[in-house]
């Protein structure tokens, strides 16, 4: 434990973890009955039982106003005899994670609901009960979200005794969707294959006349099993995995994982290699935000916009292949460093590709962003409330749009943003054009970042090795992905293999608060709405 | 008004010619190869690689790779303890399914897509760097539709499937109709290691390993994910216009 705690990183100064202890004796007074509390680096794992658990909870969330960030089984039968949940809370104020177990007996089956008291809890624990066989007690809607009809009952394949490779016979369950009932409503359903080139997901639209009075999204089309997949794995297998979560987050989901791994080895990452991985995210992240951009403009049809920012996405990619070799920046990280020095001696042209990217863009910004018409399309289109954002913990871009000021980077400082000086640009207005505004203004601090590595990065080595790691010990990774904070939790087992593994990427936080975002408006502005967003189908589904 | 023809003026063509001009491949991380006078066949890539996509050759008794299944990790080239293995910029690895072909079905298919070609891409379990690669092919760099090639909206317009994916069991309903909505004749393009071979999800309780186990597929284009150019090669492989 104290391991973790020394390893903070010598180049931030760890003030966050200092509110931990004061934390811990708070919540000690106010819950006596708490099984165990544990400080491990920024993280106080607490344990609590079922008649507890849901005061906890709601207090942890209501008094101490920390939302959900996430919440996930684990089958710890073989060692423990029972299930547990995990309940994970986040103070973003001091930097601190909060996480609240609840072992679960077998022979039962069951725990307490929180969707009463955390709307947020809703979708986790549907997920836990498709994957786990844990039913929540007293949620409203515990129907299936990650299987479909086709996967037959009492089949949960995160239990240890279901075999990877197994797939069950297909079954015909009908799976109902919320229906509205009223004069004159009527639904639309569309996909799982879209028109565009984009995942597969099913929407089914209620309306009464042109706007939007509901819309339920059906994703998990393409779930692969990842986590099932990585258990038993090796972490160097684990690491490959990760880094096909989702193609356009690449790094920062191969970054979470390493940052995890390597809070479990207790080492500290040589400063060159922090500064060349902030130097890829932040390229994963200009990237990222150019394809929206592009995206937000081609479906409104405004096609010169549309193929500009698809230029300048190409020019970032170029400043990829100049880096590395690979678009989507894979095999660059590992757990404890980078692969090999990829700046080395790539300073000056990369200076300059940065210098001509930032140039490009703010022409680029002031033609579109004076273009009435193209304001027009895009003001009061598809708002999120606040209040939305807030509860379902959308975070990025999408939540930054809605007045949600809270960034990973700046909340729980990594790598070495804390000695990087940026800006986390806010909008209140929720709408399509602040979410653009968001993503604009995020690609020059992005930019920006890029171009002080460049100048401040120090000469050294870029790897240290990890060895073999402890079995039993886990730790959570914490990163701001380009679509906001992504959150994964590894538990180490016997021989440098990883027993679980849980990823919550920003997508699957953000998709809810996107159904919300369209009501009243017309379908036609969905694909809009959406692409402002771009949440990953992929990065939910897992 | 004036700035945009400024910025037209300033980048009157972006796109670049490949295949007519070879793509410069000196920045690129490719295909992976074995060089046999070096290797010992000591299986240290076989077990560490990811998608276990190395095998020995049980005829010439040395190791192989399966482009198919391989995702492009450069893995066995880091633990290789002889330096056998080379990291090269080829990207051109697109394999037809059938061997070569009679000149009577070539004429064929120049015939019915020779011409025009319309593509229906569907995501059948991708991590989304396929997508994302092939809507690359429309942007200004590579400009797909300079050679009559279009994406369009049905199955029921398209002459080729362009398949991402691992076949996922909540998407195979949905590929199987998608493939029986498009009309004969129609050609399948499997994109990147996960369709090709399942790749690094082969063997998961929700995936399948490769299309081909749902779809016949007439063109394999590995990859993790392809370049642009790389799927562009396999569509102009497939239609016989290279």
């Amino acid at each position: 434990m104290n391991k973790q705690e020394s390893n903070s990183n010598k180049i931030k100064p760890n003030e966050s973890h200092a509110g931990i202890t004061a934390l811990q004796e708070e919540v000690h007074a106010r819950f006596p009955e708490l099984a165990k509390s544990e400080i491990h680096g920024n993280t106080l794992y607490l344990e609590a039982n079922a008649a507890s658990y849901q005061t906890i909870c709601k207090d942890l969330n209501g008094q101490f106003a920390f939302p959900l960030v996430s919440m996930f089984a684990s089958d710890d039968r073989a060692r423990t005899g029972c299930f547990n949940i995990h309940t994970v809370f986040a103070n973003r104020q001091s930097g601190i994670l909060i996480s609240v177990a609840l072992p679960i007996d077998p022979s039962t089956c069951a725990f307490p609901s929180l969707c009463d008291l955390i709307p947020a809890a809703a979708l986790y624990e549907r997920e836990i009960h498709d994957l786990f066989g844990l039913r929540p007690m007293g949620h409203p809607n515990p129907k299936r979200l990650v299987f479909h009809g086709n996967w037959p009952k009492n089949q949960y394949p995160l239990r240890k005794e279901f075999p990877a490779d197994q797939r069950p016979d297909f079954t015909d369950e009908k799976i109902e969707f919320t229906r509205i009932d009223g004069e004159g409503v009527y639904e639309i359903p569309v996909g799982p294959v879209h028109a565009g080139i984009i995942e597969p997901g099913h929407f089914r639209f209620s309306l009464a006349g042109e706007p939007i009075l509901n819309l339920e999204a059906q994703l998990y089309f393409v779930h692969k099993g990842i986590e099932k997949l990585i258990e038993g794995k090796t972490i160097e297998h684990g690491f490959y995995l990760s880094e096909r979560i989702s193609g356009d987050e690449t790094f920062t989901n191969s970054l979470t994982y390493c940052q995890a791994v390597e809070k479990i080895a207790g080492i500290q990452v040589p400063a060159r290699a922090s500064y060349t991985r902030v130097l890829f995210a932040e390229l994963e992240r200009v990237t990222s935000h150019l394809g929206d951009l592009a995206g937000i403009c081609q479906d409104v049809a405004y096609g010169f916009a549309s193929y500009q920012f698809k230029m300048l996405r190409g020019w970032s990619y170029r400043i990829a292949d100049e880096l590395c070799g690979m678009r989507f920046l894979r095999s660059v990280n590992t757990p404890g460093g980078i692969r090999r020095d990829f700046i080395h001696g790539k300073g000056k042209n990369l200076t300059r590709l940065l210098t001509e990217l930032k140039k490009e863009l703010t022409e680029t910004e002031a033609i579109v962003m004076h273009n009435s018409l193209f304001i027009d399309r895009i003001e009061n289109t598809g708002i999120l409330k606040n209040k939305i954002a807030v509860d379902l913990n959308a975070t990025g871009p999408g939540g930054r749009a809605s007045g949600v000021d809270f960034d990973v980077r700046k909340a729980f400082p990594y790598e070495v943003y804390a000695a990087l000086s940026f800006e986390v640009p806010v909008q209140s207005d929720g709408d399509v054009s602040s979410r653009m505004k968001v993503k604009l203004a995020e690609c020059f601090q992005s930019i920006s970042l890029m171009q002080q590595v460049l100048e401040r990065i120090p000469q050294g080595i870029v790897k240290e090795e990890i060895g073999i790691l402890k079995p039993y010990h886990s730790a959570y990774g914490l990163t701001e992905a380009p679509r906001g904070e992504n959150i994964h939790y590894i538990m180490t087992g016997e021989n440098n293999t990883i027993l679980r593994y849980k990823v919550r990427t920003p997508s699957f936080c953000s998709w809810p608060a996107l159904c919300h975002a369209v009501s009243g408006n017309i379908v036609p502005d969905f694909p809009l709405i959406n692409k402002s967003f771009n949440l990953s189908y992929a990065g939910n589904d897992l | 008004m004036f700035q945009v023809i400024k910025k037209i003026i300033q980048y009157p063509r972006v796109t670049q010619d490949y295949p007519a001009k070879p793509f410069d491949t000196s920045l690129t991380s490719g295909k992976p190869m074995i060089h046999s006078e070096k290797c010992t066949a000591c299986g240290t890539c076989v077990t560490r690689c990811p998608s276990g996509a190395i095998a020995e050759n049980a005829e010439t008794n040395t190791l192989e790779i399966n482009y198919n299944a391989c995702i492009f990790c450069v893995l066995c080239s880091e633990v290789c303890p002889h330096g056998a293995v080379e990291i090269t910029g080829e990207f051109e690895l697109a394999q037809m399914s059938y061997e070569e072909l009679g000149t009577q079905l070539k004429k064929k298919i120049e015939k019915r897509f020779g011409r025009s070609l319309q593509i229906r891409e569907v995501d059948s379990g991708s991590c989304n760097g396929c997508d994302y690669e092939i809507n690359a092919l429309n942007n200004p760099f590579n400009d797909i539709e300079r050679f009559g090639i279009h994406f369009v909206a049905s199955p029921r317009h398209a002459d080729m499937l362009l398949v991402t994916g691992t076949a996922a069991r909540n998407m195979e309903l949905a590929l199987l109709k998608t493939y029986e909505a498009t009309p004969n004749p129609k050609l399948v393009a499997a994109v990147g290691a996960c369709a090709c071979s399942g790749g690094i999800f082969q063997d998961s309780y929700a995936t399948q390993n490769g299309i081909d186990s749902v779809l016949p597929v007439d063109v394999y284009i590995p990859g993790c994910p392809p370049r642009p150019q790389a799927i562009l090669y396999g569509i102009l492989k497939a239609i016989d216009r290279l």
